[in-house]
């Protein structure tokens, strides 16, 4: 358990005045306002005339921050602390009367990511990829990190009963079965890692869009097209969430086109987007080498403003060393032949599979540069803000702690310059960074770190990520004045902020973790045709039964796993 | 030249009544960290005790002799050269001695718990007994006298870290227990009695002066040098006889080179074998 015990709602009022307020989605965009907390959520105006005040003092002040990709809880992050000693060393922090013991800089502990995220002004993570058959320990984890509100996206794509549903047709089942399997692990909604893939490398091999998986005889394309619609038959918040195939394949941009295009007819439940492709940096790789390598961001953002249908985080590159961890086992395999570092490779039975290794992104190797500008360039191209997430995958192209660094270099040209000339000189002759102007304004960052993310995950109606009358009191206020254009001040300041407030509560003040209250989980719950579910159980119960290692009934998620529960339900849109 | 005498408490020492003895953590106590504090203040720098932070005064008895060092910050620093830290009682749970260490000089009258000089840049340690595992883990420079024995993984990396040792000077007067030197880059070790199993495991550069056995010596390793005037047990098969060569000392060596299992490319390492 977190350290505060079971999460509440501070009780009472409290009034932030003089702040300069971003809150995108209610159009708010660097106004003088005042905003009222009541119990926890946004109000109106206040009661009580002796109320507790913050004076912003011109500062800016942004809803609590929402990170829509994240690796920071389960099976495969805790092997990555396990096997990386050396970066548990970094980031060692003792205890203090608040917090307890940190440790780590890629990987780092439980305790270490909930302050540290909520430091920087966060207060909701999205642990994107949970094994279903991991459900129990990843929300153990979740539970253990301090302050944020989470949930978390389980895999669905490699497994055997959707590749089996795909190969008939049966969208109807599939969606009986993806509704099961929200339910089973207290999940928020579909992810797909390379699907395909990963149950190709169980055989030693990998899978681009159109190829057959062994022994399933489905494509790629067929999975990503059945889940789709799968989603959709139901008013799940969030979209399809994919990984596609090829990542960190020269070339692969071509594979991200056609998967967008892929599901491009898809009719949304919901008003949203289709597909959310994540981390689309390692994504939007032109040549056919790692020697002709070159940045194809400009062809995904053309797509991306060209169709309403797809969004992207973008997974940018943060320098320095870092571990890479993801359920595309065939792609960890090739990164460490490529490095020669250590890897670590799991399977789990029917579902999924994980690697994981370490990785040094350096501004010295002509690959890395442009892997480096390319995250960047997606964020500066895409001309809607709305489309856009940012995100490093933590930690897969560095840790989430480089945030605010990212911040400051699409907020300064001059800063991505300066960086560019201590750099490899490919990013001048392959990548497009250099020729871009564009500088984002603190609107369009609001948007890109909390507006366009909780609306993607459908969060908005939810009160996260903006500050309306009824949203949840998650404010960030940041020691700066809209007008500060130094993007290292830019950058100090969104490391640390002058507050963090989640749920009406002081959480973070100048810099530093003051209380740390439990956060919430979010899941949903899809309501599916009981006709259908007793069909899909039929299969269901038969894999259990002759393939799987664990019992049917000791597979679901109990609630005691879920302590803070805020569930979502999804009604059937057929 | 000021020295400054920590004797351990007994109290603190002390396993009574069968209770496990709780490790001081001593890097605090360098030379460098406590050249220009008056005996007030060295007894007021903070100490690790277990999970306490504790005064150095309540846990040693404290004395000092001889000058005190001047000035503050840089000149402090500057003046380390002439302090002297002296430990006494039984050292044997306290660990981190030296640790990170820049300048100036300790001397250990005893044997020492883990960690002793890892980090090291500068001065001297001079340990009067045994010393248990990882000391002079990472050292980048200066000296460390263990007149006994060295524990595991003498000079070699933190777990996982790919660099061990980078430079400064090693001696132990008696054994070396397994992984000495473990992905040693640069310094030299003299180990005057046996090197246990794996000495030089994944070194890339440095040397490592073996008077007595090693067994296994200089697996994976590929830069660096190993020279063993005892017996070798086990060498690794993958290690390729160059040529018999004349030692300093006079003496006829095997000269090896490997680790081949790492790729001819790569196996530049040198083992001399007596």
């Amino acid at each position: 358990m977190a350290e505060g015990g079971v999460s509440k709602m501070a009780e009472g009022e409290l009034l932030i005045k003089n702040g300069v307020v971003f809150d995108p989605i209610n159009g708010v965009k660097g106004e003088k306002k005042e905003i009222c907390i009541r119990d926890g959520k946004v109000v109106a105006e206040l009661k009580s005339p002796n109320v507790k005040v913050i004076d912003a003092e011109g500062r800016v002040v942004m809803p609590g921050g929402v990170d829509i990709h994240s690796h920071i809880a389960g099976g495969k992050v805790n092997s990555g602390r396990l096997f990386r000693p050396e970066d548990g060393r970094k980031g060692v922090a003792v205890r203090t009367k608040v917090c307890r013991v940190q440790s780590g800089y890629s990987v780092p502990n439980t305790f270490a990511t909930g302050y540290r995220y909520a430091k920087m002004g966060y207060t909701f993570v999205m642990e994107a990829a949970m094994p279903p058959l991991a459900a129990r320990h990843t929300h153990e984890e979740l539970v253990d990190i301090p302050i944020l509100d989470n949930a978390a996206l389980p895999l669905i794509d490699n497994n055997w009963m959707t590749m089996d549903y795909v190969k008939t047709g049966d969208t109807d089942l599939l969606a009986a079965y993806v509704a099961w399997i929200m339910k089973a692990t207290k999940g928020f909604g579909v992810k797909i890692v390379n699907p395909g893939g990963t149950e190709a490398w169980g055989w030693g091999k990998n899978c681009g869009l159109t190829d057959a998986v062994p022994t399933f005889d489905v494509t790629p394309a067929e999975i990503i097209k059945g889940l789709a619609e799968a989603n959709e038959r139901f008013e799940m918040p969030h979209s399809i969430h994919v990984h596609t195939n090829m990542l960190g394949h020269p070339g692969n941009f071509e594979v991200t086109k056609a998967t967008y295009d892929l599901v491009k007819g898809v009719k949304t439940a919901k008003d949203r987007q289709v597909i959310h492709t994540t981390h689309t940096q390692f994504h939007s790789y032109g040549g056919t080498n790692w020697g002709d390598f070159v940045s194809k961001a400009d062809a995904i953002s053309d797509y991306i403003n060209q169709n309403e249908h797809a969004t992207i985080d973008i997974g940018s590159v943060i320098l320095g060393d870092t571990t890479t961890m993801t359920a595309d086992g065939p792609m960890e395999y090739s990164l460490h032949q490529l490095t020669g570092r250590k890897w670590t490779n799991h399977d789990v039975e029917l579902e999924t599979g994980s690697g994981i290794t370490p990785f040094l992104y350096s501004g010295k190797v002509s690959v890395h540069t442009i892997q480096w500008a390319i995250g960047q360039e997606l964020a500066l191209l895409v001309k809607d803000p709305w489309k856009v997430a940012l995100t490093t995958d933590h930690p897969n192209a560095g840790p989430f702690i480089g945030y605010p660094i990212l911040i400051s270099m699409l907020m300064s040209k001059k800063r991505r310059d300066e960086a560019a000339e201590e750099m490899h000189s490919a990013i001048f002759k392959r990548a497009a960074l250099p020729s871009i102007d564009r500088e984002y304004d603190l609107n369009e960052i609001a948007i890109i770190t909390r507006g366009m993310t909780a609306k993607a995950l459908g969060l908005h109606e939810h009160g996260k990520g903006h500050l309306g009358v009824g949203a949840d009191a998650d404010v960030a206020i940041y020691d700066i004045s809209p007008e500060e254009r130094d993007a290292g001040k830019i950058q100090k300041a969104f490391l640390n902020t002058k507050y963090t407030i989640k749920g009406g509560e002081v959480v973070v003040k100048d810099g530093e973790v003051v209380a740390t209250p439990a956060g919430k989980t979010y899941f949903v719950t899809p309501e599916c045709d009981e006709g259908l579910t007793e069909e899909m159980l039929v299969k269901l119960k038969d894999k259990f039964e002759h393939y799987y290692s664990v019992n049917f009934n000791n597979y679901p998620v109990q609630d005691a796993y879920v302590p803070n529960p805020y569930e979502i339900k999804a009604s059937w849109s057929g | 030249m000021q020295t400054i005498k920590l004797r351990l408490k007994d109290e603190v020492s002390g396993g009574v009544g069968g209770v496990a003895r709780v490790p001081v953590e001593a890097d605090s106590l360098t030379p460098d960290k406590l050249a220009g504090k008056s005996e007030a203040e060295i007894k007021a720098v903070k100490v690790w005790w277990g999970n306490r932070e504790e005064k150095t005064g309540d846990l040693f008895e404290v004395s000092v002799e001889g000058e005190e060092g001047e000035g503050e910050g840089e000149e402090a620093a500057a003046s380390a050269d002439e302090v002297k830290v002296v430990f006494e009682g039984d050292l044997s749970r306290v660990k981190h001695i030296g640790d990170g260490m820049k300048a100036g000089e300790i001397e250990a009258n005893g044997d020492v718990d883990m960690h002793c000089g890892a980090m090291m840049q500068g001065g001297k340690i001079t340990v009067r007994g045994n010393a248990d595992c990882w000391a002079g883990r990472e050292m980048k420079g200066g000296e460390l006298v263990i007149e006994g024995d060295a524990g595991a993984n003498l000079c070699a990396m933190y777990r996982g870290e790919m660099t061990g040792m980078t430079g400064g000077k090693v001696v132990v007067g008696g054994n070396a227990d397994e992984c000495a030197g473990q992905y040693m880059a640069g310094g030299e070790i003299l180990i005057k009695g046996n090197a246990g199993m794996l000495a030089g495991l994944n070194m890339q550069g440095g040397k490592i002066t073996i008077e007595g056995d090693a067994v296994m010596p200089g697996a994976d390793m590929t830069g660096g040098e190993i020279t063993v005037k005892g017996k070798v047990l086990d060498r690794m098969p993958s290690f390729r006889l160059v040529e018999t060569t004349v030692g300093e000392d006079g003496g006829e060596y095997k000269k090896y080179i490997g680790d081949l299992a790492m790729t001819e490319r790569k196996a530049k390492g040198v083992l001399f074998v007596k």
